[in-house]
């Protein structure tokens, strides 16, 4: 502990078990979880293509997947142009969000970190809020002209409020040291981008303010194929520039100054990170809408079940678990059986807070910290 | 001098006199100068046949209005007292609202007032509306250009100072049971004369457009009233006839995606009641709600995907706008057929839309339109007036 100069903000049985050399048992439970993760993530993703409002034989749904014709017109169009790419944005979605979770945690060294609590929602929150209120995305005749250009630009624009957003709370991070403040900041910073959000509400016209409240809402249902290509690539770069950023992750944990010693070039290393981040953050928010503790939890979920902080294992855990659990609160809000929808937040809070809970209970530096 | 002096007071006496009998005339409904308890002092009388949302009683020198459910589970009605002004208030009405009638001035928080005070001749008393970007009617667009009506902003974030230094004889409103967003409780809270309208809880399109009769008591306008509404019923009454010996029913599908929810009109709301009263076969029929019907995309998919018609999408100005809202929506049957209808033939670049104003004392042309889409043989004269084909 005494070697290093910044104060970690995680329990201090994970250090050693990054210097450790991680022994072959560990592995062998380790590729366990992983595999277990990933069987996970297999099943919800059935069960999102076979369970819905409407209910659809199982053998029918094979059929419609492919491509045969089924007995119900409508249902062949129920499964390949909604079920499947709802259920492949949940994926993508989940996996993103879980992933720029880690790497806010880690960046922040901050437990509770994520993209939704530091305002890095609310920042591409702000930036569709400029495109959509003021340049009119949508439902506007102008922006049906432009089709995909009007989805990459709310792409961009989230994707840059994110990252504007994520620069500004790390400015501040390097003047504050204290976790908890460092939140409230985060949260006073959402609070401010969502003033102005609606006051610009408050100055438009009623077909973009429902572009705009509808994408609030937070839904995997809204990626339609033709815009499935442009997410998909967007969130697989991201989680690209994640996955080779493992060991200066490894080194971040420890503090700037022990990852120095180790070789690190930190000032690049945070750069890959803070793009990574804001990528997938904005990206995710902009096409599904804010979505609420994926990011804060599923890391919390995987450090628990792989008991480790190597990120080699945390990035592809919780990219896993990010879409298993992304998928399985989606099914839930399709509220089988019935013809209706729940709001997809509301079910993530319901998973996601008792999470954020158990989390401070936890860990004593939390509960006794702030 | 003294002629110019006489020729001055002559002048003056005869201008006086050319003044007087004008001003006079310029308010020939003025209060009651001798009250007599006998007298009878409204000369025409609404019943009410189609709405169910308010009754009016009348005595020789007030009536007493009663709006039962002015919003879904309001508790107890609302009860005004219009005292003909110059006469006594009658005792017994202590919980009340007492307004004295004619109202001079008056505040419109809902463009479903709106045509009330065109077509009733009420427009100069129309001094308030909630919101400038709202109204369509052209009328009234022509007041607000030349600076006659004041914007007081809608819902609880109504701007109460500048309501109170208006100061209108009364303020019609509409509340939806939830006081973080109702205006209604600012506007009592300050002191001002509050009517509550509950035109939208109408389940009937001649229900809905009767509320033009409620409008009418404030302004003893009862006999305009009653003409208007005696034509509108009348003329539904024949078209809804023609419709009903239609032997095929198009299926009729409604409304878009809002997020992940595709409200529908329930089986018992005023939308289904103009679609069964214009031939068409509401594929909601059975629902028996008269509000929306949160559904989601899958359900609506899997119950008309094949449906012959569309109505309502959405803010859609064409195809395209559906298109670019969710590409998905072009697997319905009415969009690849060219058969969406919405109801932006008439709107304004800022958002009105004379559907939710006329459209709503009109429902005689609202079913013109829906005939006329469905059936276009049994209308073959009558020109869409608030419905646009999408292309």
């Amino acid at each position: 502990m005494g070697t290093f100069t910044a104060k970690p903000a995680f329990k201090s049985s994970d250090e050693p078990a990054i210097a450790r050399r991680v022994t072959s048992r560990r592995v062998g439970r380790l590729r366990w979880v992983l595999l277990l993760l990933a069987g996970l993530l297999c099943a919800a993703f059935l069960v999102s293509l076979f369970v819905g409002s409407v209910s659809i034989p199982p053998q029918q749904v094979m059929t419609a997947l492919f491509g045969g014709e089924t007995t119900r017109a409508s249902w062949a169009t129920i499964v390949q142009d909604y079920r499947l790419p709802k259920a492949l944005t949940a994926l993508l979605a989940g996996a993103g969000l879980a992933v720029a979770g880690l790497l806010m945690q880690t960046l922040f060294r901050n437990p509770l970190a994520d993209t939704y609590v530091l305002g890095i929602g609310s920042g591409a929150s702000l930036g569709v809020a400029l495109v959509v209120l003021t340049a009119g995305v949508g439902t506007t005749t102008l922006m049906g002209a432009l089709g995909l250009a009007g989805d990459a630009a709310i792409i961009v624009a989230a994707t840059l409020g994110a990252g504007a957003a994520l620069a500004v709370v790390l400015l501040v991070a390097r003047r504050v040291q204290s976790a908890p403040t460092l939140l409230i900041i985060g949260l006073m910073f959402g609070y401010m981008t969502s003033a102005v959000v609606s006051i610009l509400a408050h100055f438009t016209i009623p077909n973009r303010l429902q572009a705009y409240t509808n994408w609030t809402q937070g839904t995997f249902g809204d990626v339609t194929w033709s815009q499935m290509g442009l997410f998909a690539a967007a969130i697989l770069f991201g989680l690209g520039m994640s996955f080779i950023s493992g060991k200066p992750l490894n080194a971040l944990l420890m503090g700037e100054d022990f990852a120095r010693t180790l070789g690190v070039n930190v000032r690049r290393a945070r750069w890959v990170i803070l793009i990574a981040a804001a990528i997938l953050a904005g990206t995710a928010t902009a096409f599904c809408g804010p979505i609420a503790f994926l990011g804060i939890a599923v890391p919390q979920i995987c450090r628990a079940l792989l008991r480790i902080s190597d990120h080699r294992w945390l990035l592809p855990a919780s990219a896993l678990c990010g879409a298993a659990l992304a998928l399985a609160a989606d099914v839930i809000a399709q509220a089988p059986g019935s013809q209706t929808i729940l709001p997809l937040n509301a079910v993530m809070a319901l998973f996601g807070a008792p999470i954020v809970i158990w989390v401070i209970l936890q860990r004593s530096n939390l509960r006794s910290g702030i | 001098m003294k002629h110019v002096l006489s020729l001055v007071v002559l002048f003056i006496l005869s201008s006086a006199a050319l003044i007087m009998p004008v001003s006079a005339q310029d308010e020939p409904i003025a209060c009651v100068q001798n009250y007599d308890p006998a007298a009878d002092y409204f000369a025409d009388e609404v019943t009410v046949d189609y709405a169910v949302g308010f009754d009016v009683e009348y005595f020789n020198n007030y009536k007493v209005v009663h709006v039962t459910t002015p919003w879904q589970g309001a508790e107890t009605p609302f009860t005004y007292v219009l005292v003909r002004c110059g006469t006594p208030v009658p005792d017994g009405y202590d919980d009340a609202t007492v307004i004295e009638v004619p109202v001079q001035t008056a505040v419109s928080m809902s463009t479903t007032y709106i045509p009330h005070f065109v077509e009733l001749g009420l427009l100069d008393s129309l001094v308030g509306v909630d919101e400038f970007d709202f109204i369509y009617s052209p009328e009234v667009r022509e007041r607000i250009d030349a600076g006659e009506i004041v914007e007081i902003g809608g819902d609880a974030t109504v701007n109460v100072e500048q309501t109170l230094d208006l100061d209108p004889d009364v303020i019609f409103t509409y509340g939806l049971g939830t006081p973080d967003y109702d205006a209604h409780p600012v506007l009592l809270n300050a002191g001002l004369n509050v009517v509550l309208n509950g035109d939208y809880m109408e389940t009937t399109p001649l229900g809905r457009a009767e509320w033009v009769k409620f409008t009418s008591l404030f302004f003893n306008a009862e006999a305009a009233a009653n003409a208007l509404f005696e034509d509108i019923a009348t003329t539904y009454s024949d078209l809804s006839e023609l419709a009903a010996s239609v032997e095929e029913r198009p299926s009729v599908m409604v409304n878009g995606m809002y997020g992940d929810t595709w409200y529908v009109a329930g089986g018992n709301s005023f939308m289904a009641a103009l679609i069964a009263d214009a031939g068409g076969d509401y594929l909601w029929a059975e629902d028996e709600s008269t509000g929306g019907l949160p559904l989601s995309f899958e359900a609506v998919l899997d119950r008309a995907l094949a449906a012959e018609v569309w109505l309502n999408p959405n803010f859609w100005l064409s195809l395209d706008d559906g298109l670019a809202e969710d590409e998905r929506y072009a697997e319905f049957a009415p969009f690849q057929k060219g058969q969406v209808f919405n109801n932006v033939a008439q709107v304004t670049p800022t958002g009105g839309n004379n559907f939710g104003e006329a459209g709503v004392l009109h429902p005689e042309e609202l079913l013109a339109d829906l005939i006329t889409i469905f059936h276009p043989d049994l209308l073959p004269d009558h020109a869409l007036i608030y419905y646009v084909q999408l292309q």
